[in-house]
């Protein structure tokens, strides 16, 4: 079965935010609580990158491995999803998790965790298909109106592309090609001077 | 904008001088980043901040703000020494080319360095870059515009682009972004106090054209006036509408302004902000239509304020128009909300309580579709007229039928039309005209010679040549009948022209005949009817550098400008850097709209931009022991101070400051959070950054200058 994934094109990045506003306001995500956020390096200096970065949905997922309630799951194509019902809100998940994505609310009293929410590639979660319950505990299921997550949807330069993982690294293939060695390889501007 | 979005995909290469596209056009960036990989285009910014956009450019020039044309006259130059201009097209399509030539010539590669800071080197290289990948796509925004000689720089960039012949070409042009969808609209329909719709002016004959659109009385509209004069005369601009009110400098109107309304405006956008604020304690009525409550709602603290909540984009429907010249119809996706009422109700009401409702609507029956029927028959200026309603209507159910990257639609019912048949669009069965001047098309099928409008022969006076003013012989657009420059048509319906005749049989002639209804003529390097005939470099009115003061110096004060004493030559004092070092500038940041009311209203974007900030280079700011995130001071020399959080980022230079002018809600450290209607306060409450802005305004147009002021900082 095909698998799904994200994919960011740094030369393509902006830092415009423009996924996580969409992934906010069509997931009526709590304010605090982000699925995806736009990291920048370099500010404001020669050499400034950013990248936008949620749950990258992995392939042997370290956060599955350390859940003690086995709350979470990945589907047959790749998405990692949470059940919030399962969910105890120890935090395992988030020290495991190389791109910090698990999320927890931080309204509960004592400090207290509430149940890890994440980026859930616009897939919903384990219960009803487009039912209210779904829609309040996860969000929209694009995935099973057979649309493309909202964040990638949304970006105005095609930056963060999310899909078949054959075809957006096909997509990336290309364009890096037709980049060519001349569209910014390191150490051309000092070494040759546009010459 | 001479090209259009989509066009910048054929670029050769790209300048953005005064213009942070990924931040204030992010949308854009997509073609930007098309012709940078593809076409594999050097992408050259020059801008006093290393902005995002700069982190996606392949040569990033830092510039001293305020010193753009010195740069662009330097590049002419350079460009000139070495032969690299495009010699056939200024002896055909280009006017006044050695006069330019003679001024640009003291804008050495050395000089530029010591007005702009550029290294002479970077000059050299720039222009060559320039030569050698064309056409280039020139960029310029308010970093262009917003200075004491703000209509100077935009003409550099202008004569830059016809020495190096790429005007009227595919990937060419000049390219001024607008910021949302109807900006270009509202420009079209001059809403600006020196000119009627569509670009018309304000003389008799104007006046005339526009009551036979409308269909109103000529003398009836005179009778409105206090006297016939105030028709003809300019009046006071956005900028500087306080003055009329405040009169702190003296102005040329019969009665000071005494009632205001502020519809679709963010106050904070207006420069001295604390000055503004005067204004509207001394006012006798404000009136406020605005979804969100701006600035002016918490600021004023007089009672007699009415806030009208007006309907969002999505409640309301009615053509637009784009940045490209593109019109296109919004539908309305929901009924107004929360008791607000769409703009044209708004409209209607205060129209019929004036009682002048017969008039006003003589032509329109059904809303919208008849104003852009009525907008369209006057507007033939801007070609305006061949947009009717049901045209756009079938290109916006027949989007996928469009090309990406000619913006032409390839079979299905809109065959042959270009994408939001782009002004001017002279006929309903016009295609459109997606790149000006563009004498490869016909006139007929989108192409444009460049327009007659200043006479067919000039005398230079610093030169003493007369030239003719049409192009040359040889050159017009195919199936032209007259293969050559030719004056604008007139004449054909007896005492119109084809501004003029409303029965557009003037426009259809000319057409006819492959000709454009506005002539074939020479774009101008010399306007003799301004100031400076070639744009040259004048040190903004405050500057940093009071050696340059004397050799660069502004002009002379105007005593009645846009009906108000704006001073220039008495307000540069040398002096002033001495207690305000700091040069100021101000722009967008990405998440944040324009005045900010709406943005600041929405909760996630205030999450992620929460903060007013001044941006200070990490040097400057271990030099006066600000660390980063302590509260400091900006104070500007006309009294204003606002206090914001210090942000240390190299993105500035250790000489300047940089300002976001998006936030409102505070004023010169003090909170009006409890100013704002209940339930409505912004989620994000900042310092305007406009509050520091400082004097100084155009010499022709009397925009504000805010990106070239003084400042000086204090810890808090």
């Amino acid at each position: 079965m095909a698998r799904v994934k994200f994919l960011c094109d740094v030369e393509r990045c902006i830092d415009c935010n423009g996924c996580v506003v969409a992934c906010k306001e069509g997931n009526q995500v709590p304010v605090g609580i982000n699925r995806r956020r736009v990291v920048t390096i370099n500010e404001g200096r020669p050499g400034e990158k950013s990248i936008s970065v949620a749950c990258m949905h992995c392939a042997d997922a370290p956060c599955i491995a350390v859940c003690p309630v086995d709350a979470i799951y990945q589907r047959d194509d790749g998405i990692v999803l949470v059940n919030k019902k399962i969910c105890i809100g120890c935090g395992y998940c988030f020290m495991a998790c190389p791109f910090g994505a698990p999320q927890f609310p931080g309204d509960r009293v004592f400090g207290a965790r509430g149940a890890m929410d994440k980026c859930t590639f616009c897939a919903g979660g384990p219960v009803k298909t487009f039912s209210e319950e779904e829609r309040r505990l996860y969000g929209q299921n694009r995935i099973a109106e057979g649309k493309v997550p909202l964040c990638a949807a949304m970006c105005a330069t095609k930056a963060l592309m999310a899909g078949d993982a054959d075809i957006i690294a096909d997509i990336y293939r290309k364009r890096v090609f037709r980049r060519g060695s001349g569209a910014g390889a390191w150490g051309w501007d000092r070494a040759y001077r546009g010459k | 904008m001479t090209n259009s979005l989509n066009d910048i995909r054929h670029a050769k290469s790209m300048i953005f001088i005064g213009s942070n596209a990924a931040e204030a056009h992010p949308v854009a960036m997509q073609h930007i980043l098309h012709a940078r990989e593809v076409n594999n285009a050097p992408l050259i910014v020059v801008d006093p901040r290393f902005t995002k956009l700069a982190a996606k450019a392949t040569d990033y020039v830092r510039i001293r703000p305020g010193t753009d044309a010195a740069f662009m006259m330097g590049l002419i130059n350079v460009i000139i020494e070495n032969g690299w201009q495009d010699k056939e097209f200024i002896r055909t399509r280009v006017a006044g080319f050695p006069e330019m030539a003679a001024v640009a010539k003291q804008y050495t590669p050395g000089a530029v360095e010591e007005i702009t800071g550029i290294p002479a080197a970077e000059t050299v290289r720039i222009a060559k870059l320039l030569a050698d990948n064309r056409p280039t796509s020139l960029t310029w925004c308010m970093g262009g515009t917003q200075h004491h000689i703000g209509s100077s720089i935009t003409r550099t960039f202008c004569i830059l682009q016809l020495v190096l012949g790429n005007m009227g070409k595919s990937g060419g042009g000049t390219n001024i972004f607008r910021g949302h969808d109807n900006v270009q609209g509202a420009t079209d329909m001059c809403v600006l106090s020196h000119s009627l719709p569509a670009y018309y002016g304000l003389k008799d004959g104007s006046w005339k054209h526009w009551c036979r659109v409308w269909d109103v009385d000529y003398e009836w509209i005179k009778s409105r006036f206090k006297a016939k004069k105030w028709m003809n005369s300019k009046g006071f601009t956005l900028s500087r509408w306080y003055e009329g009110v405040i009169q702190e400098d003296k102005i040329e109107q019969y009665t000071p302004i005494k009632a205001l309304i502020q519809w679709g405006c963010g106050a904070n956008s207006n420069s001295m902000f604390h000055k503004v604020r005067k204004a509207y304690d001394k006012l006798d009525l404000i009136v406020l239509i605005d979804p969100f409550p701006t600035m002016l709602a918490a600021a004023a603290d007089k009672d007699n304020i009415y806030l009208l909540p007006s309907a969002s984009q999505y409640e309301t429907s009615g053509s637009v128009t784009s940045t490209s010249r593109q019109i296109q119809w919004r539908d309305k996706v929901v009924d107004p909300v929360h008791g607000s009422r769409d703009d044209y109700q708004i409209m209607e009401e205060l129209v019929k309580r004036f009682g002048f409702a017969d008039k006003f609507y003589k032509n329109i029956k059904k809303t919208p579709e008849d104003i852009t029927l009525e907008l369209g028959r006057g507007s033939l200026t801007i070609g305006y007229n061949g947009q009717t309603p049901e045209r756009i209507k079938r290109q916006m159910a027949n989007w996928h039928t469009f090309d990406i990257d000619t913006l032409q639609a390839r079979g299905g019912p809109c065959d042959g039309e270009y994408f939001g048949l782009p002004w001017p669009c002279w006929t309903t069965e016009h295609p459109g005209t997606p790149i000006l001047y563009d004498i490869s098309k016909p006139v007929a099928k989108g192409g444009l010679p460049f327009r007659n409008r200043f006479g067919l022969e000039h005398t230079y006076s610093m030169s003493g040549r007369t030239e003719n003013q049409l192009a040359a012989k040889g050159v017009a657009n195919p199936g032209s009948q007259v293969m050559g420059g030719y004056p604008e048509f007139k004449d054909v319906v007896p005492g119109t022209n084809w501004k003029t005749d409303l029965s557009q049989k003037t426009i259809k002639v000319a057409l006819s005949r492959g000709m454009a209804p506005f002539g074939n003529a020479r774009a101008r390097c010399v306007v003799w009817n301004f100031p400076d005939q070639v744009p040259i470099h004048r040190e903004p009115l405050h500057s940093p550098r009071p050696d340059l003061i004397k050799k660069y110096p502004t002009y002379e004060d105007q005593p009645n400008q846009y009906r108000v004493f704006t001073r220039f030559k008495s307000e540069q004092n040398p002096e002033l850097v001495k207690n305000y070092p700091y040069v100021l500038t101000t722009g967008r940041m990405v998440e944040h709209m324009g005045a900010g009311a709406e943005t600041r209203s929405n909760k996630y974007l205030a999450e992620l931009k929460p903060d007013m900030y001044a941006e200070i280079n990490p040097r400057l700011a271990n030099d006066l022991g600000i660390r980063d995130g302590e509260m400091v001071w900006i104070e500007s020399p006309e009294g204003g101070r606002i206090k914001v959080r210090a942000k240390l980022t190299e993105r500035v230079d250790n000489k300047t400051i940089f300002l976001p002018f998006h936030f409102a809600g505070f004023f010169m450290g003090t909170s009006l959070r409890e100013n704002y209607p209940e339930g409505l306060v912004p989620y994000a409450l900042g310092e305007p950054g406009n509050i520091v802005t400082n004097y100084g305004y155009d010499i022709i147009t009397q925009i504000q200058a805010t990106k070239d002021g003084l400042c000086r900082v204090n810890k808090a």
